[in-house]
């Protein structure tokens, strides 16, 4: 006979899981469903975020600038740019730099490059890397009022196109977290009402011989928290582990798609924020069932 | 120990249960609450241990003014009470031991002294040996020794009994009141109500009488009948 309160705590917790085995495996699965979609909307995002940086990065800035100018006035440019708000990375390309990468891209073709002989017809440059596509715009249009720059070049359309994309993707996937997240709740807490149910008869004389709220409540907390854990650790290995192969196969198949390597780091981030979901879901599916019960 | 001060008791439904019911019941008494069914005894055993609460007057239990008392203090007032009912209450998936020490685990009560204590009841109640066994390989009247095992398991100033004995046979109802009366003997406050007309002819107890929500008679030394 178990004569402690922690022992009958964890007592009555493992036997209501147990008791309604298939009532605890159905909230466990569906919190495990909810909580893998979770991890694939994390997922999403953090790919997301990944490949917005690298598209980013492909996205420069070509500031071409006036022929006629000195070095000195080049590098006032490059200073003047470099100090723009949301610049990343600026790089100067100067007319010799631009003849070579010319000739490094036709390394194949010389002939094509022999008529210019000593002349370099060619423009010093600078090019620019922003923080975030969307800013690319206004950067644009204060880079163009600077004297001496003579022409800016930027995909205007790809830029305002991701800024767009990324701002869509990242509400849905968050709306989605959201909307699954809500199901989880629902379920957890339909379950534990299955089990406060089968107890009512339990609770009424726990209530009769003077056991405080907390106490009765208390299994029913603790069982929330286990099956959101519990489908926590199921959601996110099913998660981890699909992905992973995801990413293999996609690295075999289409190298050229950007897309995140799942680090350890990252795995124990998402595990941190799943198993807490897990949590939070758990102690507010249960708490919302044992609301009216306790007003006995 | 016991107040009551003009108490009166309105269902939901409109049911006037109690009208206007004034009494009194000192430090280890034994008093016998008799009526008719529908009379409003359930409803002040009920008002006794705070299940309900009187629509009007004052409850005064315990040294607790249970209209105004919080809730979160219900717990406590109650683990100075120990209720018995015709149904036993009991939990009939664990053992007479396991029942009986529910009442002090769910109230914090814990450690080696738990064994010891709920044993010594079990043999206080008359059912030595029977400690594994499930409330429903037990008779009536054992699962009633085990209901009020579990009521007396705190020490309780009072015990509240409705209808302890209905569901029993004459001779295993006395024996069930001779367990509450041996209570009573050692300073708990007994509150009965009851249909057991023998029963409370030959204890010769106080007896209050209710009738349609209303105390019609309360004899020191009262039989079942005036």
């Amino acid at each position: 006979m178990r004569t402690s309160l922690a022992g009958y705590l964890l007592g009555e917790t493992g036997k209501s899981i147990w008791r309604n085995k298939l009532s605890s495996l159905l909230s466990c699965g569906t919190t495990a469903l909810a909580l893998f979609l979770l991890g694939v909307a994390f997922i999403i995002n953090l790919n997301l975020g990944f490949m917005f940086q690298v598209v980013q990065k492909q996205m420069e800035i070509q500031v071409y600038l006036d022929k006629e100018l000195s070095e000195d006035a080049y590098a006032e440019i490059y200073e003047a740019v470099k100090a723009m708000p949301g610049v990343a990375e600026v790089k100067y390309v100067s007319k010799a730099d631009a003849l070579e990468e010319l000739k490094e891209m036709f390394r194949d073709k010389a002939s094509v490059l022999e008529g210019l002989g000593e002349d370099n017809p060619l423009p010093a440059s600078v090019r620019v890397n922003m923080v975030e596509a969307a800013m690319i715009p206004e950067t644009v249009a204060a880079i163009e009022q600077i004297p001496g720059v003579d022409d800016v070049e930027y995909q205007a359309e790809a830029a305002s196109r991701l800024a767009s994309l990324g701002r869509v993707s990242q509400a849905v996937s968050l709306g989605g977290m959201a909307v699954v997240g809500l199901v989880a709740i629902m379920v957890i807490s339909n379950s534990i009402r299955l089990t406060v149910d089968a107890k009512r008869h339990e609770i009424a004389i726990m209530k009769l011989v003077g056991a405080t709220d907390e106490l009765i409540v208390g299994p029913f907390i603790l069982t929330g928290i286990v099956l959101g854990v519990l489908g926590g650790v199921f959601g996110a290995s099913l998660a981890i582990g699909l992905y992973s192969w995801v990413v293999s196969t996609i690295q075999e198949l289409l190298p050229f798609v950007p897309i995140l390597n799942l680090t350890v780091e990252t795995a124990v981030d998402m595990l941190i924020v799943m198993l807490s979901t897990g949590v939070v879901v758990g102690v507010l599916g249960s708490t919302i069932s044992l609301r009216r019960y306790l007003r006995v | 120990m016991i107040r009551m001060k003009d108490v009166s008791k309105v269902y939901d439904a409109g049911v006037l249960a109690l009208d206007r019911v004034n009494l009194e019941i000192r430090k280890g008494e034994f008093v016998f609450v008799v009526g008719p069914s529908g009379a409003g005894k359930s409803t002040l055993i009920k008002l006794l241990y705070r299940q309900e609460v009187p629509t009007e007057g004052q409850v005064v239990v315990a040294g607790n003014d249970l209209g105004t008392m919080r809730r979160r203090e219900i717990p406590y007032f109650r683990r100075k009470i120990g209720v018995v009912f015709q149904d036993f209450k009991l939990l009939y998936d664990r053992t007479v031991a396991e029942n009986i020490a529910f009442a002090l685990i769910v109230t914090g009560a814990a450690g080696r002294d738990v064994i010891r204590r709920v044993m010594q009841m079990i043999s206080v109640v008359g059912l030595k040996g029977r400690q594994n066994a499930y409330p429903n390989q037990l008779s009536g009247g054992e699962q009633q020794r085990v209901a009020i095992a579990r009521a007396l398991i705190r020490n309780p100033e009072i015990l509240l009994a409705d209808e302890p004995t209905g569901n029993l046979d004459p001779k295993t109802s006395l024996e069930i009141f001779r367990l509450i009366e041996r209570a009573n003997i050692y300073g708990t406050t007994v509150v009965v109500a009851t249909h057991a007309r023998h029963i409370v002819d030959s204890m010769r107890k106080r007896v209050i009488e209710i009738k349609s929500g209303s105390v019609v008679r309360d004899d020191r030394r009262g039989a079942y009948d005036r």
